[in-house]
């Protein structure tokens, strides 16, 4: 079987001072500028009043409590659980007691709840515009150039991908454009942010994503539409399920089976 | 697995879980980030680069055990090789570098490959 000639392609060695420095450059310092934009944009925590404050401090109470009963003594859970659940039965943490069962607000109408969704528009335009700028950015100045070779062979499938904008039918699929260049920082770059600027950086588009789809705790408890004194009442009943125990009971067993020679 | 029992009374500490496994993904990444740049200087091809890849950063992880998990681990009374004192689990210990890396490895390979070898 004829083996296949290696391409080979001669190109101007400065296709790497103007299109490959200037993308990775570009590449890098937009993940800067998006860190320290993410980090500037981030609005403080609002202030919010004593009532509501307390509303919600006593629901963490009850389920700090209910987590760690372990620790507490008999009497003194008995004591505690006694105090809260009385406490959340009769409403009297509650932001304004006269709402009891009425249906909660529409969240559209809350301002406060429009703010939290304005957050969450800011940070997808902190992703989508520099994305879409740099994109254009390249497809305007850099799109028909063949820049580099890939160390490792491909299946022709990736030749649309790597060789967007180069329409030659008989090149390896190995040579690459600049967009794909431009594909490759995103997905690697997130080391060099690491680096750069610690590694709760906000640098990179995809490690945020990754966080959205993690679990959202306490962000969403105290969420805007949600019932506090429905919350109140259910953890009333967690607490009055609890079977006590504490980590000390037989505690002098498990010492000296620990000494035992 | 240890029972919620034990768990209540030795607890884990969630935070230095977090902790932990974070300082080992940053090692990864930039260990990866720097073989990239020695396989592209080496000019290495194809599976070549990829067995470099794959030895090294294997090689980092028993290198991190040996150094950093082994002193503490092995006088606590834990079985040679068993991460469990520091780290969740032990296939994210030793196998999740090789997947946290390569993106890293695969940019920085074709960077300094292409530059080299232009």
């Amino acid at each position: 079987m004829a083996q296949v000639p290696v391409q080979t392609i001669h190109r101007d060695p400065q296709l790497f001072y103007w299109i490959l420095f200037p993308i990775t450059i570009v590449m890098i310092l937009t993940g800067v500028l998006r860190h320290y934009a993410t980090v500037l944009m981030a609005s403080a925590p609002k202030k919010q009043d004593r009532k509501t404050l307390r509303e919600q401090r006593a629901l963490l109470h009850g389920i700090n409590v209910r987590s760690n009963y372990h620790v507490l003594s008999k009497s003194s859970f008995s004591a505690r659980r006694d105090a809260l659940i009385t406490a959340y039965e009769t409403g009297s943490y509650l932001k304004d007691p006269d709402n009891r069962g009425q249906p909660p607000p529409n969240p559209m109408s809350d301002p406060s709840a429009m703010e939290g969704m304005m957050g969450m528009m800011k940070n997808q335009m902190a992703m989508i515009i520099p994305n879409t700028l740099i994109m254009s950015w390249i497809n305007a100045f850099f799109s028909g150039y063949v820049i580099m070779k890939l160390p490792f062979p491909l299946t022709i499938k990736f030749k649309s991908m790597l060789q967007a904008g180069v329409a030659t039918r008989d090149m390896d699929p190995r040579w690459m454009s600049s967009i794909s260049w431009y594909f490759l920082c995103i997905f690697g770059l997130q080391s060099v942010f690491n680096f750069l600027l610690g590694s709760e950086n906000a640098a990179n588009q995809m490690a945020q994503q990754m966080t959205q789809m993690g679990p959202q705790g306490a962000g969403q408890m105290f969420g805007p539409g949600v019932d506090p004194n429905k919350q109140f009442l259910a953890e009333a009943e967690n607490l009055a399920v609890i079977e006590h125990y504490s980590v000390l009971d037989g505690v002098e067993q498990r010492l000296l089976e620990g000494i035992k020679v | 697995m240890p029972s919620e029992k034990e768990l209540q009374i030795s607890p884990i500490v969630q935070e230095s879980v977090v902790h932990n496994s974070r300082t080992l993904y940053n090692l990864q990444t930039l260990a990866a980030s720097l073989f990239g740049v020695s396989a592209g200087i080496l000019g290495l091809e194809s599976y070549s680069g990829f067995v470099f890849y794959l030895v090294f950063s294997l090689l980092t992880t028993v290198l991190f055990y040996a150094l950093r998990v082994a002193p503490a681990s092995l006088a606590s009374g834990k079985p040679a090789l068993d991460t469990s004192r520091y780290f969740r689990g032990s296939y994210e210990f030793w196998a999740g570098g090789l997947m946290n890396g390569l993106a890293g490895f695969i940019l920085t390979w074709t960077l300094f490959y292409g530059l080299v070898r232009a």
